[in-house]
């Protein structure tokens, strides 16, 4: 068994600061990775973070004004505030981390939002833009990794946690195993940082397929409470090499800032040569380009102006590689402790719903990742410290959690996790289940989700190392499709990258509200949480006022099932 | 397909790939003198390996191939 004061899960920026802010404290901090800390995860793909600064201009109610408008009034205005507040002390820290930024005259270059100069056609109102980038040089992870290492924290690479451990309600620890070798290993800690990231279905053409939202799993299985599943991180790729990631990124992401005119108005033609929606490579217009494909014209071309022509086809995404600082873990205050004492969730584990419906800024995840990171590192070195010599954990339930770990090991037979796998991207992959919704072809892919849950999840097996790590992801993933298919289901109105075909416009009077998950009896329930109303739209202004940006047949204001989505 | 080869004249079993690769597709050969292609289908062509490797002894291409799918497997 290994002994630390505060275990953080996961070693991306959110784990970085947790991690970093927790030892600064004097405590003895793990961090654990079932990558290696700076080769995994999301954050050594990001190219820029947002960072707020009153003395460069920037104006509090204009950000949270562009973050209501795009988000779709889904972001929670509190923890926008802090994570902006916060941002130019998280850019403080990491250059004095040893990390470079692009500058000019000894001063970090701060540029506009990439989309702010789009010109769009009157027809599509583009939502204020106004919070701004700065971008770091490459080999940022491995200055991160050396500081870590530099301050005393100690790193366990290569170490897949399973499952968090409590002891009389808490959390006192994880058991994990190590990717090479299954060595299974307890680790005790006062208090546990759940920085394991957001989670997809392996998509295809982005390059994240080891992030199977297995903290929210974890979390979820401990009691949490988990929020806004139903939204996507929809990102296409192209046809020619889907599982291409550099194409995708040629495509859109703009990893650099030395590309001028990367951004330079991006417009969408269907295969009838009509232009799909100026905004098509911006903000939600992935719908539109998934509406063009239900109607029966793809594929597409993307005309990027000076770098030529590129063809699109659908997300590679399998519904949302990533929790892109939306859907998570729910922090209960802003140490980002959850409801499952002693422990703390961060980045895009954590679920403040800090960006709302659409991904509403270029360099708000990493942002969101850096300040969750460091609030979570704080507050469970606090809660560590103030806590007396630690007990035990109960060697019945370490001796059921190994079971629970090595049971696929164990089994002779069953199904393979790459076979699981598949069967499953094959049920959520489909444009038509978690990007054009609809009710009905929801519920059969929650009655295939449950099929694979209750009968072939626990069959699975791994034949070495291996496997046993792919089984538990497999698992961690059908309970995702699990959370996103209901949530979906639930939230009976377009939002955002939630669209429903049969209630295709957004419905204020009842959907001013997250959709939060839990576990009760054994079971999977939704509910709502209304919206404090200080944070919502004006009534008084109109329905396109209030969103500027229009959904493939929409119904304005109803929400109510549209006659011509109805049936298909 | 992915992960295409690591050419092993080149390799001199440093171990960086290893560590740079997030979905565990490279492990040591038995005698941990080489690295060796060993779960090929979890590649996700993020070319971590081919940036890392000091020999440039990896080989990653554009192309992935999904087995067919079956009843059960
Ligand atoms: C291609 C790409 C480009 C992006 N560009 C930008 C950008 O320019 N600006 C921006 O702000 N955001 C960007 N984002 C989003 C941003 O990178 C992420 O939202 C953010 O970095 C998340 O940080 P994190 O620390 O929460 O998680 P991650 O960086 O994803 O780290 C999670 C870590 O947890 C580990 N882990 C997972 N499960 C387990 C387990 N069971 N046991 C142990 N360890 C585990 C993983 O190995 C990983 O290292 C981009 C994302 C991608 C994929
Ligand atoms: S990084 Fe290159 S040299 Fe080192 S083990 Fe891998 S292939 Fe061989
Ligand atoms: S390309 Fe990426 S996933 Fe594939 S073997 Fe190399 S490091 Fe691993």
């Amino acid at each position: 068994m290994i002994e630390c004061d505060v275990l953080v899960i996961g070693g991306g920026m959110a784990g970085w600061f947790a991690a970093i802010k927790a030892r600064e404290q004097g405590l003895n901090v793990l961090l654990a990775d079932k990558g290696y800390v700076s080769k995994s995860g999301e954050t050594i793909y990001a190219g820029d973070t947002a960072v707020f600064d009153p003395d460069a201009g920037n104006d509090l109610a204009a950000w949270l004004e562009q973050v209501d408008v795009i988000g779709e009034y889904m972001n929670n205005r509190h923890w926008n505030e802090l994570v902006f507040r916060d941002s130019r002390e998280r850019l403080a820290d990491l250059r004095s981390y040893g990390v470079q930024f692009e500058e000019k005259d000894g001063r970090v270059v701060r540029l506009p939002h990439p989309h702010a100069n789009i010109v769009l056609p009157d027809t599509h109102k583009f939502p204020p833009t106004v919070s701004e980038v700065v971008h770091w040089l490459p080999g940022f992870p491995e200055k991160v990794r050396k500081h870590l290492i530099k301050i005393g924290v100690k790193l366990k690479d290569r170490f897949m946690v399973t499952e968090l451990l409590l002891q009389d309600g808490r959390v006192a620890g994880a058991i994990g195993f190590s990717i090479e070798g299954n060595r299974v290993e307890v680790i005790k800690a006062k208090a546990v940082v759940m920085s394991a990231g957001g989670g997809g279905f392996r998509p295809v053409g982005y390059p994240t397929h080891e992030l199977t939202a297995d903290g929210h799993a974890m979390a979820y299985r401990a009691g949490a409470t988990i929020t806004s599943k139903e939204f996507v991180s929809p990102h296409s790729t192209n046809p020619k090499d889907p599982a291409w990631p550099p194409m995708y990124l040629f495509f859109s992401a703009g990893h650099s800032a030395a590309q001028p005119g990367m951004y330079s108005a991006p417009h969408l033609f269907n295969a009838e040569g009509d232009e799909v929606a100026a905004r098509g490579v911006a903000w939600h217009g992935w719908i539109d380009a998934e509406y063009e494909a239900h109607e029966g014209r793809a594929p597409l071309i993307a005309d990027l102006g000076k770098r030529g022509v590129l063809p699109v086809s659908g997300p590679g995404g399998h519904g949302s590689m990533f929790g892109h600082a939306t859907g998570g873990i729910v922090p209960v205050n802003d140490d980002c402790a959850t409801e499952v004492p002693g422990l703390y969730a961060a980045g895009d584990s954590c679920g403040t719903c800090f960006i709302g419906a659409n991904y509403s800024g270029f360099g708000f995840a990493t942002a969101h990742a850096a300040a969750t990171g460091a609030r979570a590192g704080l507050g469970a070195a606090a809660e560590a410290k103030g806590l007396g010599a630690d007990g035990g954990i109960d060697e019945k339930a370490v001796a059921a959690a190994t079971a629970r770990l090595l049971e696929p090991l164990e089994r002779k037979g069953g199904f393979t996790p790459n076979w699981v796998t598949q069967v499953l991207q094959n049920t959520l992959a489909p444009y038509f289940v978690l990007y054009v919704k609809h009710g009905d072809r929801l519920q059969a892919a929650l009655s295939t989700v449950e099929f694979l849950r209750d009968h072939i999840a626990p069959k699975l097996y791994a034949r070495d190392d291996h496997e046993l790590r792919l089984a538990h992801e497999t698992k961690n993933m059908i309970l995702n499709a699990e959370m996103k298919v209901r949530s979906s289901l639930a939230r009976t109105e377009s939002r955002g990258t939630h669209y429903r075909e049969d209630f295709p416009g957004r419905n204020d009077e009842e959907w001013l509200a997250w959709m939060r998950l839990k576990q009760e009896d054994g079971r999977m329930v939704t509910f709502k949480q209304p919206i404090p109303a200080e944070w919502r739209p004006d009534a008084a202004k109109s329905y396109e006022e209030r969103y500027p940006m229009r959904l493939p047949n929409e119904v304005p204001g109803s929400g109510a099932p549209n006659a011509a989505g109805e049936g298909r | 397909m992915t992960i295409e080869k690591i050419d092993l004249d080149l390799c001199t079993g440093c171990g960086i790939c290893i560590d740079s690769c997030p979905m565990d597709v490279i492990r040591m050969d038995r005698a941990g003198q080489k690295a060796v292609i060993r779960y090929p289908q979890e590649c996700m062509n993020c070319e971590q390996c081919a940036l890392d490797c000091p020999e440039e002894a990896v080989t990653v291409t554009p192309y992935k191939t999904v087995p067919l799918i079956s009843s059960w497997g």
